[in-house]
């Protein structure tokens, strides 16, 4: 009866919700890794919405570009370059944004990125720089603008995490930090709701693969191509942005709520017996142009297993020949 | 066009095949395997649930390699061990069969003992050295270390956050670079991701802990995934997601009252011993109590509004409270002993 109850509710408050979006405009709103691709979409769509913007990224030039394609839109943008791996730089970047902005509405955690690497073969600073950037920042973030959200009791966080952060493949680096994303998400959800802090809202978004060049290479089997393509960015970015003016709680790509009942799946037979692949070689294209068969994957569930074979393998390192830049250089580099 | 439609034919007969033998897994226990002899490194084995792994492997006569960042407690587990190892000792020439034949002695195994800061990558690897100089090869690797802050997100110390996150998640990282590559070559090993039910769901007050244990999980399950890409069929995982364990880390967390009979907090031992038989029967994932498995279900299938319901109904939500309100009062009740 309980669970009967706040199903209807919810549904309720969906329904409702997509018919009445609620509005930013003249909201304070902080985007992070605004330079790339998803995080520009993010910004201009937020200022179509007639938001306040500040940018932050650690590559000024796109940042700047950003925040001239948001200004066309009449909005107020500032753009800083904070680097996200480094707390310290998190919090004097965020105090100077309340010094000379003022105080954050909404607070869109984007950056993320990859290291495209082997776990055995991945230099430890490229491991570390992903954990730091896609999972620690965003408590340092969290940190820094939550306090007033709370005062006032009215904000809103997106963590953009990813599909993979629901489901597994082989990048560890990347998993493991967008596994702790979502994690650390949902439990600052609860937290809300038992302080009751009902104004402060959350949206977690968990894209399937977007098109961004992020993880270009990522091929799948010929024939599941045309049914299951990489997700445009603006079509994510829209439908994100109408998840988080309705304040839902979590978005997956479209095709992906199929990400979902694969958790369904994954818990019933994740411990049972593995199935041999059936889509079985797929091709990583190194970036000398040499070209990698590896043999199929045994899996343990049938979504899972799908799922994982879609995404496929990543290249080695989608910024070029950085091969053991140290995390400071490659984020010149890096067009995330 | 066609051969798809096929291959998914057989895909399908394939998980229900699946279903089936994992089915009779519960009807027909799996031997469990032997690992007399074998080098097993467990992290964090100076207190609560490594030191009973220890004790476990250690009545299985393996070779341990005990790690932890505080050497007392690590020596004393050692001690424990070097116990188990006499009691267990078969005693061989007692009853010998007539006719003189030559009598083996039993393989003595050893433990050693290691101060190691598994969130220092260094240290990790320089212990790593040392063990495979002095020891040789990792057969079993437990990556059991854990802490948590204790503390609200925003009360939080920033050092005590990143350590949570550096112990529980990264940690993972150095320790498999550490042994995988030997156990890729050898085709052979076992590494055991001690994670933790609250890296399947969460609740509110331990942001950091969620999030370090969700990437644990991130990370086994992508490594699963490598390690059945390379063919290596020699090497397992498993995945232990323990429910509320009463080893005093979480001391002070309660659910409802009314509910707390069915869903007590764990005794260590019982977990242990479920671990003990998943990774010795090489179960890919194990939770213990196996509602676990039913609440990872509901977490993934109800909208939030359902979920936050059912939490406040079995005072999930606010279990963490005490436990933390606990931990400030000792804070509070050190300082004031120091004098601060």
């Amino acid at each position: 009866k309980l669970l009967f109850l706040c199903s209807a509710k919810r549904l309720f408050i969906f329904v409702c919700s997509f018919a009445v979006p609620k509005s930013v405009d003249g909201e304070l709103c902080l985007i992070t890794g605004a330079g790339g691709v998803l995080g520009r979409l993010f910004a201009l769509e937020f200022a179509k919405e007639g938001a306040r913007l500040v940018l932050w990224d650690c590559d000024t030039v796109a940042n700047e570009r950003t925040a001239q394609m948001a200004r066309k839109q009449g909005v107020e943008v500032r753009a800083y370059t904070v680097d996200l791996s480094k707390r310290q730089s998190v919090y004097d970047a965020a105090e100077k944004v309340r010094a000379e902005v003022g105080d954050v509405s909404i607070l869109v955690n984007n950056a993320g990125v990859v290291a495209g690497r082997r776990l055995l073969e991945c230099p430890d600073e490229l491991l570390e720089r992903t954990l730091l950037v896609n999972c620690h920042a965003l408590f340092w973030t969290t940190k820094a603008f939550l306090p007033q959200m709370k005062v006032r009791n009215h904000g809103h966080i997106v963590t953009v995490a990813s599909a993979l952060g629901l489901d597994f493949t082989l990048l560890q680096d990347y998993c493991a930090s967008k596994f702790g994303a979502v994690g650390f998400h949902e439990s600052l959800a609860h937290e809300l709701r038992v302080e009751n802090n009902d104004g402060i809202k959350t949206t977690l978004v968990c894209p399937y693969i977007v098109d961004t060049g992020m993880f270009s290479g990522c091929e799948i089997r010929k024939e599941i191509r045309k049914l299951i393509p990489p997700l445009e960015p603006l079509y994510t970015v829209q439908r994100s942005m109408k998840a988080i003016l309705a304040d839902q709680e979590m978005i997956c790509g479209d095709i992906c709520s199929i990400f979902i009942l694969e958790e369904f799946w994954n818990t019933l037979a994740i411990h049972y017996v593995l199935i041999p692949d059936f889509l079985h070689a797929f091709h990583i294209e190194t970036l000398d142009g040499s070209e990698l068969t590896l043999p199929g994957q045994a899996v343990e569930s049938l979504w899972s297993d799908w799922a994982s074979r879609i995404l496929g393998f990543p290249t080695a390192s989608p910024i070029g020949s950085c091969s053991f830049l140290p995390a400071k250089a490659s984020c010149e580099k890096a067009v995330w | 066009m066609m051969m798809i439609i096929a291959e998914f034919f057989v895909v399908i007969l394939k998980v229900l095949w699946a279903f089936v033998t994992a089915g009779a897994r519960w009807v027909v226990r799996p031997k469990e395997k032997s690992v007399a002899g074998q080098v097993c490194v467990i992290t964090g084995a100076g207190s609560g649930l490594g030191r009973l792994f220890a004790k476990e492997f250690a009545r299985r006569r393996a070779v341990l390699v005990l790690w932890d960042i505080n050497s007392q407690s690590n020596e004393e587990t050692a001690e424990m061990v070097r116990q188990i190892y006499h009691e267990t000792e078969t005693p061989i020439a007692k009853d010998g069969p007539v006719g003189g034949v030559e009598e083996v002695p039993a393989f003595q195994p050893q433990v050693y003992t290691y101060v190691c800061d598994v969130g220092k990558r260094e240290s990790v690897y320089s212990t790593a050295e040392k063990v495979r100089r002095e020891v040789g090869e990792v057969d079993i690797l437990i990556n059991n270390a854990g802490v948590v802050s204790g503390h609200h997100l925003l009360e939080c110390p920033d050092e005590l956050i990143e350590r949570t996150m550096v112990v529980n998640c990264h940690a993972h990282f150095w320790t498999t670079k550490a042994f995988l590559p030997k156990m890729l070559e050898l085709n052979h090993g076992h590494i055991v991701t001690v994670a933790s039910s609250l890296g399947l769901f969460s609740t509110a007050g331990v942001e950091d802990y969620c999030a370090s244990k969700f990437g644990a999980i991130g990370f086994h399950e992508s490594l699963s995934h490598e390690i059945k890409a390379s063919e290596k069929d020699g090497i397992n995982m498993t995945l232990v997601c323990p429910y509320l364990v009463n080893t005093g880390m979480f001391k002070g967390c309660r659910i409802r009252k009314e509910i707390e009979p069915f869903l007590p907090p764990l005794s260590p031992d019982f977990c242990v011993k479920q671990a003990m038989r998943a990774i010795l029967t090489d179960q890919p994932m194990v939770c213990t109590p196996r509602i676990i498995y039913m609440v990872n279900f509901m977490k993934s299938i109800l909208p939030f509004e359902a979920i936050v319901c059912m939490y406040r109904f079995l005072g999930a939500d606010k279990c963490m409270y005490p436990f933390l309100a606990q931990r400030k009062e000792a804070m509070n009740n050190n300082e004031a002993k120091n004098g601060i």
